[in-house]
């Protein structure tokens, strides 16, 4: 099936965000001098990589959308001498990791692929350390590892959870939320404990949170429970899954998951919108909405996103007026930090309505890297809207997927992202010819990023 | 007949020492390749009006490693297309040869994000009633993140993500035999990526440097759907 996509859900996916608006940011390109913004003590001792020989680009963060920029720079702008910073040491991808949990993919797929093979690959250097500060007046970096210095600056470090917005305000719960009945939407080690926790169930309730505002991979909590409900219905479990949504609706595919929760998992997955947790009881296994109260055998509780932290810490969030979700001040066609035209943010932590997700991050970085190769030659380029392919497996046994591809429209009035792109298609009917170009479609951007 | 005997039927003699691989590049242009005439299974020359046109024929060229399509665009007509901008460099497209431009032949590499159809599975096919992905007939779509190509045009991207045409592969047609051979292809630098990127998978599959045993002589070409066991169509 090949429907055009209801431009309202673009509305209300990221409703709070275009409230808040990107209108009026100024270009800023021309901005000179720029303030200098230390967030760590420099110590004038530097990171042990080589001198750079070409305008150096440093980038931060080996995600989806770093390594894509970094792969990139070179090939658009062969004298950039690259190097990309990451705090992680082995690369496990965030995106397929919900078919790990049900063997539909193995470990090998998620994090056989190394920064190393890919720092060779794409001519740059890989430095394993983490950012803590910049300088941006003396344009300095602050490593764990040492300083480094930098004449373009791209900063992609993702999300961080923001268990304020539901009601979870004490670092002890926060704590116990993190390491109990973790999200799974920012690091391995959470998909390595959901994996366990959805194996090891055994019966009761699985409750399954969705986020308001605009969360990582709209479609991944849904996604998660259709695989978990799959796996309790092969396995004969008297258990079910219960999904917990701050939105009035599904947010995105809502045909497609609908379909499923009703043909696939009825009286396994219960589906209940409108459901904005306001706090948890950890004790009690007892989340708190604002009219009920729900109780728990076992949980993954998604708090809402925020910028990563990284980027409040290095002064570069954005103004409330600008961004509900603490993300980076940046243009909004060409990402430079407002009044910076040395420092960019990217990926997830951008305050584009945006659908956060790897095929964005991707397309977007091949864009980045292709403004920074124009830049660094004293040209600008016009605009391209990044592309969201994204695939739910809505089944695991066997695996069926449906899709949505879109792209967004820019607004040169309101100097805003507006909407999706009138040629935007979802296909909801799921089918195993989608459920296996999911896996090929992955394949393609670990290809892309490390090739 | 397993892939190791495919490979041995097709890869004759030794003229791409793996040594020379290296210099096999050239500027731009076609690079010219010994030729390879296309047969079936059993290495029978095909007659083109014997072609079908409701998919592509897979052939190894110009060396075991690298899938080729061969398309019969049956009433359609293709002309040359001059100046097509591939990864690196312009180039001229000669056109599909037989009667009116009808064989057309690219490798079956998607330049997007390197898909390419393997035993197991083959993500890109020529859709000739088109798809959900391609609107129109007679397209080449790639299900991975929805490119779509046009073969009539020289396989140069019409939708999707790709920004580049698919390699031409240059044919040549024989009127009296009615035969079709393939000579020529141009994006080497894109071959060797694909070679480097699929290394592992490659060896496990020809064994060690038996992707690069070149194709003379003949080259067996069979439909995607015997070649590969799933076409998923998107
Ligand atoms: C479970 C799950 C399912 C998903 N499913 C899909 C899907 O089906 N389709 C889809 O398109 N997308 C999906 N996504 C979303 C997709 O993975 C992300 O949107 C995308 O990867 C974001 O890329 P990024 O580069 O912004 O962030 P990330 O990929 O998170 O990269 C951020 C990097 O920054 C590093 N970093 C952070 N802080 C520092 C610091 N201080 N110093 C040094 N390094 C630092 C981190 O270690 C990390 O490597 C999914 C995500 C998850 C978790
Ligand atoms: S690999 Fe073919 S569309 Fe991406």
């Amino acid at each position: 099936m090949n429907e055009q996509f209801d431009r309202r859900n673009f509305l209300k996916m990221s409703g709070a965000m275009l409230a808040a608006g990107t209108a009026g940011c100024a270009t800023g390109i021309t901005g000179s001098a720029v303030a200098g913004t230390s967030a760590a003590v420099m110590t004038g001792i530097k990171a042990p990589i080589p001198k750079a020989k070409g305008p150096r680009l440093v980038v931060v963060g080996a995600g989806t959308s770093g390594m894509t920029i970094a792969a990139h720079a070179k090939k658009n702008y062969p004298n950039f001498d690259v190097v990309v910073i990451d705090k992680r040491d082995m690369y496990s991808s965030c995106f397929n990791s919900n078919l790990w949990y049900v063997g539909i993919i193995n470990m090998e797929f998620l994090a056989d692929h190394s920064f190393l093979d890919a720092a060779v690959n794409n001519k740059y250097t890989f430095l394993n350390a983490t950012v803590t500060g910049l300088d941006r007046a003396s344009r300095t970096l602050v490593t764990s590892e040492g300083e480094v210095n930098y004449d373009f600056l791209v900063l992609a470090p993702g999300i961080s959870y923001d268990y304020d917005k539901i009601g979870v305000k004490d670092v002890e719960t926060m704590t116990a939320l993190r390491q109990m009945y973790p999200g799974g939407f920012i690091s391995p080690m959470e998909h390595v404990t959901l994996k366990r926790k959805i194996q090891e169930f055994e019966g009761g309730v699985f409750v399954q949170s969705v986020p308001g505002g605009n969360y990582r991979c709209l479609p991944g909590p849904y996604e998660r429970a259709c695989l978990m409900a799959s796996w309790i219905k092969k396995n004969k479990l008297k258990g079910k899954v219960v999904i917990l949504d701050a939105n009035p609706e599904v947010t995105i595919k809502k045909q497609g998951f609908h379909a499923a929760f009703d043909e696939l998992y009825k009286g396994i997955i219960e589906y209940k919108p409108g459901m904005a947790i306001t706090g948890v009881d950890v004790e009690k296994k007892t989340i708190k909405t604002e009219f009920d109260s729900v109780q728990f055998d076992d949980a993954s509780i998604y708090a809402n996103v925020r910028g990563n932290t990284l980027i409040e810490q290095l002064g570069l969030m954005a103004p409330s007026t600008k961004s509900g979700q603490k993300e980076a001040d940046v243009d909004v066609r060409f990402y430079n930090y407002i009044g910076d035209p040395h420092v960019y943010v990217t990926g997830d932590s951008r305050p584009h309505p945006y659908s956060k997700s790897a095929n964005t991050s991707n397309t977007e970085g091949q864009f980045v890297a292709k403004v920074l190769a124009a830049r660094a030659q004293g040209k600008e380029i016009a605009w391209e809207s990044p592309e969201t392919v994204c695939y739910s497996m809505t089944n695991a046994f066997p695996p069926e997927a449906i899709k949505v591809d879109a792209k967004y429209t820019y607004d040169p009035v309101k100097d805003a992202i507006t909407g999706f792109s009138p040629d935007t298609k979802t296909w909801e009917v799921r089918d195993q010819a989608m459920g296996r170009a999911y896996l090929e479609w992955a394949q393609g951007i670990y290809r892309d990023m490390f090739g | 007949m397993d892939r190791r005997d495919f490979v041995k039927v097709c890869a004759g003699g030794t003229a791409l020492a793996l040594a020379n691989w290296d210099s096999l590049v050239l500027a731009g242009g076609f690079e010219a390749f010994p030729a390879a005439k296309l047969t079936n299974k059993i290495g029978i020359p095909l007659k083109a009006t014997e072609i079908p046109t409701g998919e592509a024929l897979v052939f190894s060229y110009p060396v075991a490693g690298v899938p080729c399509f061969l398309i019969n665009l049956g009433k359609k007509t293709t002309k040359p297309k001059p100046g097509l901008r591939g990864e690196s460099d312009e180039y001229n497209w000669a056109g599909g040869v037989g009667p009116h431009g009808q064989f057309v032949a690219y490798v079956g590499i998607c330049t997007h994000q390197l898909s390419y159809p393997t035993q197991e599975v083959s993500f890109l096919r020529y859709a000739v009633d088109g798809s959900s992905v391609a609107d129109a007939p007679n397209r080449i779509v790639c299900c991975a993140h929805s490119s779509v190509f046009d073969p009539v045009e020289g396989g140069r991207p019409v939708g999707g993500p790709a920004t580049f045409p698919l390699l031409p592969v240059r044919l040549a047609y024989d009127p009296v035999s009615d035969e079709i051979s393939a000579d020529g292809i141009i994006g080497m630098e894109f071959i060797k990526r694909f070679m480097k990127t699929y290394k592992r998978d490659l060896i496990a599959k020809y064994g060690p440097g038996g992707y690069l045993q070149p194709v003379e002589g003949k080259a067996i070409a069979m439909p995607l759907s015997q070649y590969s066991e799933v076409v998923p169509a998107c």
